[in-house]
């Protein structure tokens, strides 16, 4: 029981601003394309709610892509300086 | 878009916006189309969506009287061929005066039936549409208690 909440505490549920900036992008992109085929199809048959159902569609899926923090947008973790020792303020030089 | 909630609420806000903007396409989309159709009053085959029949006359008071005798809402998939014959009227001949039997006791002479009928979108125009062609006919001076 232990070991299983101790995986769960260590399971990491942040975004790196690389990632964050992906999930918003592509939320953008899964729901305007949704609303495009949405609208096309729903002029083709006369029927404004199949465009709703398939923007509703999209946003379903933009929602299960790009609201839980999914190990694909960690990839670029910031890069943090070393800890530094001692009393010396001597900058080191950025990677 | 750094927890869960922003980027929730990023998303729908957006979608709201999206479902706005198609809309206002689904409005563009009813605003050049031209529904005028022929139909003959009096004749056999009439094809209607949303139907409100109007008597037109004229009296000394108002130049423009309209009256709605008959009027029948068609939704989407229901039959649109209609074919009538001997029907009553649905409204009664109200009058705004006496212009229908006018004051020396003659009918009014110049009675117009037109079809005209609205079409309800989900976004855009509410455009009333008169059909083409109308029929014109006298009324009788006389009120009577059987079928003409």
């Amino acid at each position: 029981m232990s070991s299983w909440l101790q995986y769960v505490k260590s399971m990491q549920t942040h975004m790196d601003y690389d990632g964050q900036a992906r999930a918003e992008k592509l939320s953008r992109v899964v729901i305007t394309l949704f609303a495009i085929v949405g609208l096309i199809w729903g002029y083709v048959i006369q029927q404004f709610s199949q465009t709703m159902y398939i923007l509703g569609a999209g946003f379903a899926m933009a929602a299960l892509i790009t609201v839980p923090p999914w190990p694909m947008y960690r990839h670029k973790p910031l890069e943090w300086q070393k800890p530094q020792s001692g009393v010396t303020t001597k900058l080191k030089k950025k990677k | 878009m750094h927890t869960v909630f922003t980027r929730a609420n990023a998303i729908l806000a957006y979608t709201l916006s999206v479902s706005a903007c198609l809309t206002f396409c689904c409005f563009l989309s009813t605003v050049f189309i031209d529904y005028r159709a022929n139909a003959t009053l009096n004749t056999v085959k009439v094809v209607v969506k949303n139907v409100a029949d109007y008597t037109e006359y004229q009296t000394e008071n108002n130049d423009f009287n309209q009256v709605v005798l008959w009027d029948k809402i068609v939704l989407r998939g229901d039959k649109t061929v209609f074919n009538f014959k001997n029907m009553n009227t649905k409204y009664y001949f109200w009058d705004d005066g006496n212009g229908l039997r006018n004051i020396l006791l003659l009918g009014n002479k110049n009675v117009t039936l037109t079809l005209s009928w609205n079409i309800i979108p989900n976004a855009g125009l509410l455009p009333s549409v008169n059909a083409f062609g109308s029929h014109t006919f006298a009324f009788p001076s006389e009120y009577t208690s059987l079928r003409v």
